[in-house]
């Protein structure tokens, strides 16, 4: 019984984590070079980024020129250490082969690693156009849905009605379980907005979710504050410095999410 | 049946773990290869690199992500005070995108080969005028908070860090990542 518990348990994970293509949609006749070009480029074999690795997704493109997969897994390491003029070309092709898997993942970096507001605008655009109304989906690293991404980017450009809109209208659609930072933005935009009320309650909400971010009790503070609640303000603030100090805040390893907040935030305050 | 089950299940468990490492996306790097054989590495150039400074291990230098992420004292508001305290904008049209300055920081926390490379707004090749990128170089190149990488047993490794700084018509928008 336990040995079936162990292969139960990973096969699990090994669904929850693969993002890789079954390779058998290749095996068709007179496509054995796409299926063994498929086949290499999901070994796994070389560490990412590594020589090794990359040659590897170079000749799976030799093999196959359609494989999108090994353009979009060639990408991978220059767009986690910063070399956008080597990661865009890759990931085009990507795309232009495969839209509908890659357009979303291109929207998604684009804005996480780039900020580059108007072009995951572009992207989201076009997603749109493609799936004809149906759900977009996520992005890649699963904290965010892309419409609640669309809106960190109406924000970003200073178009905050459009933001609250746009994250309210995600929140509401049938079927759509909040994500963990959805209230946290939202309240952090109506804070913004001058809605104290409405913050504190969106603040709530997120806490209710995920009681694990410093976030939600530093903003939370701030709206207090500018209710005149000295009281409220101060223990929300000294929560957040708790949390903080114990490592409960947004987190990623490779950027920062919208509305992170330091340290150096909550000491001015509480000084 | 009976005895062919455990070997069975022990391997199927195995792939399937192998299966779940080489999630493209979120696996941490475990750089055993020497510098030079990794994207991104970068070889001392006497031409730019100050013959003083020193990679601890370059067999094993890691990416700054293997650390949870942009690791500076004061955390990222100071850097973001360094610059915004010390460049002086120079709005000129047509120098907007994103100009890259990667480098090392070393198992003592100081840092080097610095190499720097731009976009444009189309995320073609761009070199920056040459006021911006000697600027956000020098100003680059005195922070000097930058925290050791560790591993969970506590050995100190050289890392590999950028700062991507997105630029508007010669004005400094935001730092990343």
């Amino acid at each position: 019984m336990k040995y079936l518990l162990l292969l139960v348990g990973c096969l699990g994970w090994a669904v929850i984590s693969t993002a890789q293509p079954n390779c058998n949609l290749y095996k068709t006749p007179g496509n054995d070079s796409c299926y063994q070009a498929c086949v290499l480029a999901t070994s796994g074999f070389g560490a990412q980024g590594s020589m090794f690795s990359q040659m590897r997704f170079q000749r799976a493109i030799q093999m196959c020129p359609t494989l999108d997969y090994a353009y979009m897994e060639k990408a991978v390491p220059y767009l986690k250490r910063g070399d956008w003029a080597e990661w865009r070309p890759l990931i085009d092709k990507a795309v232009a082969l495969n839209p509908k898997a890659h357009l979303g993942y291109r929207a998604w970096c684009r804005y996480q690693f780039l900020h580059d507001y108007e072009g995951t605008l572009d992207d989201l655009g076009r997603l749109d156009t493609l799936f004809h109304g149906a759900d977009i989906g996520y992005g890649v690293n699963g904290d965010y849905h892309l419409n609640v991404t669309r809106g960190l980017c109406y924000k970003a450009l200073g178009q905050k009605e459009k933001a609250i809109q746009t994250i309210e209208a995600q929140l509401a659609r049938k079927g759509y379980s909040p994500m963990m930072f959805d209230y946290l933005h939202l309240g952090v935009l109506k804070w913004e907005m001058g809605d104290p009320d409405a913050a504190i309650e969106c603040f709530r909400r997120s806490i209710e979710i995920n009681d694990y971010l410093a976030e939600a009790y530093y903003y939370m503070a701030l709206a207090y504050k500018d209710k005149g609640e000295p009281i409220a303000f101060k223990r929300n603030m000294e929560q957040a410095k708790d949390y903080y100090t114990r490592n409960r805040h947004t987190s990623d390893p490779y950027t920062h999410h919208a509305d992170r907040i330091f340290l150096a935030d909550i000491e001015r305050h509480l000084k | 049946m009976t005895q062919y089950a455990k070997p069975i299940v022990l391997f199927l468990a195995l792939a399937s773990l192998g299966q779940g490492c080489r999630s493209a996306l979120d696996r941490k790097e475990t750089a055993q290869a020497p510098l030079l054989r990794h994207v991104g590495d970068t070889a001392f150039d006497p031409k730019l690199d100050d013959p003083n400074f020193k990679v601890c291990n370059p067999e094993r230098a890691q990416q700054y992500y293997a650390f949870d992420g942009l690791r500076y004292e004061g955390e990222k508001p100071k850097i973001e005070a360094h610059f915004r305290n010390r460049f002086k904008n120079k709005p000129k049209k047509g120098e907007s995108g994103w100009l890259t300055i990667r480098f090392v920081v070393n198992c003592e926390g100081q840092t080097g080969w610095f190499r720097v490379k731009g976009v444009d707004k189309l995320y073609q090749p761009k070199k920056f005028d040459a006021s911006i990128e000697q600027q956000l170089l020098a100003l680059t190149k005195t922070l000097n908070g930058w925290m050791v990488g560790l591993n969970d047993a506590g050995q100190a490794f050289d890392y590999y860090q950028y700062l991507t700084f997105k630029l508007e018509d010669g004005r400094l928008l935001e730092i990343l990542p």
